[in-house]
């Protein structure tokens, strides 16, 4: 490929401004300064925004988790010991635990779906491949409450899931009361939600890899797997990580799916860490106030910590460039 | 980017930012005087059943016509965003100033300073007019902080008796133990009826076994003083092995389309016999009236047969003012007006609740005798002469208490756990919640 000719200000720009101003103290402001200034002033509605709506309430639940709120009598000062209960609870970390299990489930199998996906798309003319993104995309669209009707009612006794098993003469399963079966099941409508976006990132990934590349390893003699293996996934590292970093937190944030289809059941089984702060919350004493408080700012501290590992262990290089 | 461009852009996001800082800051409560000098009394009202929504509005408008220094503006919140609405509202210093609260809350907002002292608001014979048993329910150390509209059992056995006689059982001798009630249900799942429903998630057995509770153990699983746990006592292990009896034979649904309150799949003949709230008669009448003449009620069997003993609890509701509110003696009226005055008013939502609640008031019971349409009710007599006499009070402690043992039922009737390994997990976990919220010897005084 051509090399392309960069088009940013290089140090000699900056020398020749510093010493511009050097010659004849008051000069006007380097442009790469009044781009600067220029970046700042549009980021600025977005800090300000975050300020006000993200850290503030942020610093300001810090402080309030070391009350036990009561919006009536007055809140009492008790410290980190909400930090602590949080801490010593093993709901919590097992809320913890279903979240990570029910981002395993899906997260993987949604990347690896819309890999398929985007691959086979990308092998379709260009009226059968508009059709087909359009096809793929349609779950993405559709409202998660709306789904989770639609899979209680595909997962009942009578319902679709079952009646197919009937058909080679097995079941019925009791998919959303099952502690085992509960999680994989909430897991198949989140899958089905995701991976239409996944897909069309992954095939503007793909579509972004230069023929030439697949061109010269076939000349080499790679075979499917060799070029995937040493070209598309090389290629599509920096996506990948992205889908999954993105992937993962949400999955773990997943609250409608489990609150409509089993209510964080059976035997606490669908509980995740979302659904089992805003279950405490509800409660009308002030200690659950303050533990769902504090519970919401760990969570927010393992996702951050989890992410960062991930980060860690997949490293994003800073450019593979065509 | 010249400089107009940078001062637009500037203009843009101070724009932007303002705009959404006032949208932030805007709406908030003013006065609470409408513009003819009316004085505003916001109330909230829980969602239930249509005709309730229906009676609640027909009565506000009734009240704010019948006077004109007070308007009740009245809203209806579903139930399931009423907790984190009302928190909302009183971190935000707007709760309502009536709003409908369980009995089982009234002792917590006692507690938190969230409900108002009714003594000085409303007159004494006010209070006088309650029956003496659901008195308790509303009073905390001698103070009563709601006024209590009606009494509703918590579990009521519900049976199909066309089906009871075809499967060769006595529809006139219902089953009075567990056990017979669990061979009933074994004889009646036929094909696609399942012979019994019973609720079956934490959240609906949290509360629904309360009765049942009490039947076992003739206690609850906490020491009256709650200072203890007490769930491990062996008692409650018959009534979870009753649980699981049920759920495990495969008599009665493994995946509930609805939660415990609905009475729809008995209504819909999924079902034949129904462990339900006296609230499901008002359900049948309206929603499924051809399943009346096919339908008998009776009081839930007891674990020895002693129908003497407890098989449900008593919840309802009532009306409470927000202990912030600034118009409490105007709340405290519509109050007085809506539950305590004419006993009319009330008689007209009983009739209109199909006679599935029981009053709360002497002068209401007098004001139905000359009504034909109660005495000849065939549900009423039943629950009302069965069942409400041996109803206990909704417990006073925090829900997590409930919830731990509702799960604990559920381990062990979906198999995750056996019977005594499920009693000990919710033995630690009540322990727990006694411990961190520093329960012991806060049980209220009623």
């Amino acid at each position: 490929m051509a090399l392309t000719p960069t088009l940013a200000p290089g140090p000699q720009t900056a020398d020749a401004g510093r010493s511009a101003r050097g010659r004849r103290g008051r000069v006007k402001t380097p442009p790469h300064r009044r781009d600067n200034r220029t970046a700042y002033l549009m980021i600025a509605p977005m800090v300000i925004l975050l300020g006000i709506f993200v850290m503030w309430p942020l610093v300001y639940s810090v402080y309030l988790s070391t009350y036990e709120i009561n919006f009536y009598r007055g809140s009492t000062f008790v410290g980190l010991q909400f930090y602590r209960y949080v801490l010593e609870s093993p709901d919590f970390w097992h809320s913890i635990v279903v979240g990570l299990y029910y981002s395993a489930l899906t997260v993987p199998a949604m990347i690896i779906i819309a890999l398929l996906l985007a691959s086979f798309i990308k092998t379709l003319s260009r009226r059968a491949a508009a059709f087909m993104k359009t096809t793929v995309y349609l779950p993405t669209v559709v409202s998660t409450v709306v789904a989770s009707v639609l899979f209680v009612l595909i997962y009942q006794d009578e319902g679709v899931a079952n009646w197919l098993l009937s058909l080679i003469s097995f079941g019925p399963v009791n998919w959303l009361n099952d502690p085992q079966l509960a999680l994989p099941a909430i897991a198949v409508p989140g899958i089905w939600l995701g991976f239409g976006l996944t897909t069309l990132i992954l095939l503007a990934a793909l579509l972004d890899i230069p023929e030439s590349y697949y061109e010269q390893a076939a000349l080499d003699g790679a075979g499917f797997f060799a070029r995937l293996w040493y070209v598309t996934l090389p290629l599509l590292k920096n996506v990948l990580l992205y889908l999954f970093v993105t992937g993962f937190t949400l999955a773990i944030q997943m609250i409608d799916l489990p609150l409509i289809m089993t209510n964080g059941g059976p035997s606490e089984a669908t509980n995740t860490p979302n659904l089992y702060i805003f279950n405490t919350f509800r409660d009308v004493t002030p200690y659950a106030t303050s533990y769902s408080l504090t519970a919401s700012l760990l969570l927010f501290v393992v996702i951050g910590a989890i992410s960062a590992v991930v980060f860690r262990l997949v490293r994003s290089d800073k450019a593979i460039d065509g | 980017m010249g400089k107009r461009h940078i001062a637009s852009a500037f203009a843009v996001s101070t724009v932007l930012v303002a705009s959404l800082g006032l949208a932030a800051c805007g709406g908030s409560d003013e006065a609470g005087k409408t513009a003819d000098g009316k004085t505003v009394v916001t109330f909230w009202q829980q969602q239930f059943e249509d005709y309730q929504q229906a009676w609640f509005k027909k009565q506000v408008d009734a009240y704010n016509s019948s006077q004109d220094k007070v308007k009740v503006q009245i809203q209806v919140v579903p139930a399931d965003t009423w907790a984190q609405k009302l928190k909302a509202a009183q971190a935000a210093g707007n709760a309502p100033d009536v709003a409908t609260t369980s009995y089982g809350n009234i002792p917590a907002g006692a507690a938190n300073g969230e409900l108002a002292e009714l003594d000085g608001l409303l007159p004494a014979e006010a209070f006088t007019d309650i029956k003496d048993n659901v008195k308790s329910f509303v009073t905390i150390n001698g103070k009563h902080y709601a006024y209590p509209m009606l009494v509703e059992p918590s579990t009521v056995l519900y049976y199909r008796k066309d089906l009871v006689q075809a499967a060769g059982l006595d529809p006139a001798n219902p089953p009075k133990t567990w056990a017979e009630l669990s061979t009933w249900a074994t004889k009646l799942t036929q094909g696609k009826v399942k012979g019994m429903t019973i609720a079956s998630v934490p959240a609906d057995l949290g509360w629904s076994s309360w009765g049942l509770q009490y039947n076992a153990c003739g206690h609850l699983p906490v020491a009256d003083d709650w200072s203890k746990s007490v769930a491990s006592d062996a008692c409650f292990g018959q009534l979870l092995d009753f649980y699981k009896g049920l759920y495990q034979s495969g008599v009665m649904p493994k995946q509930p389309k609805v939660g415990y309150a609905d009475g729809s799949p008995y209504g819909n003949g999924e079902v034949a016999m129904m462990a339900g709230g006296s609230w499901v008669v008002g359900q049948l009448k309206n929603e499924f009236p051809k399943m009346i003449d096919k339908t008998a009620v009776a009081a839930f069997p007891s674990m020895d047969g002693d129908q003497t003993k407890p098989t449900a609890t008593l919840g309802g509701w009532t009306l409470s003012v927000d202990g912030k509110s600034k118009v409490k003696e105007q709340a405290a009226g519509f109050i007085g007006w809506l539950l305590a005055g004419d006993p009319a008013i009330m008689a007209d939502f009983f009739k209109s609740s199909g006679f599935s609640k029981y009053t709360v008031r002497a002068t209401v019971d007098q004001a139905l005798e000359t009504n034909p349409d109660a005495t000849a009710d065939p549900f009423m007599k039943t629950i009302s002469e069965q069942v409400v006499p041996f109803g206990k009070a909704e417990p006073a402690y925090p829900w997590e208490i409930a919830l731990a043992f509702g799960t604990a039922i559920e381990s062990a009737m979906k198999g995750n756990a056996d019977v005594p390994a499920a009693l000990k997990k919710a033995d630690g976990e009540i322990n727990d919640i006694i411990k961190k919220q520093s329960l012991a010897g806060t049980a209220p005084v009623r």
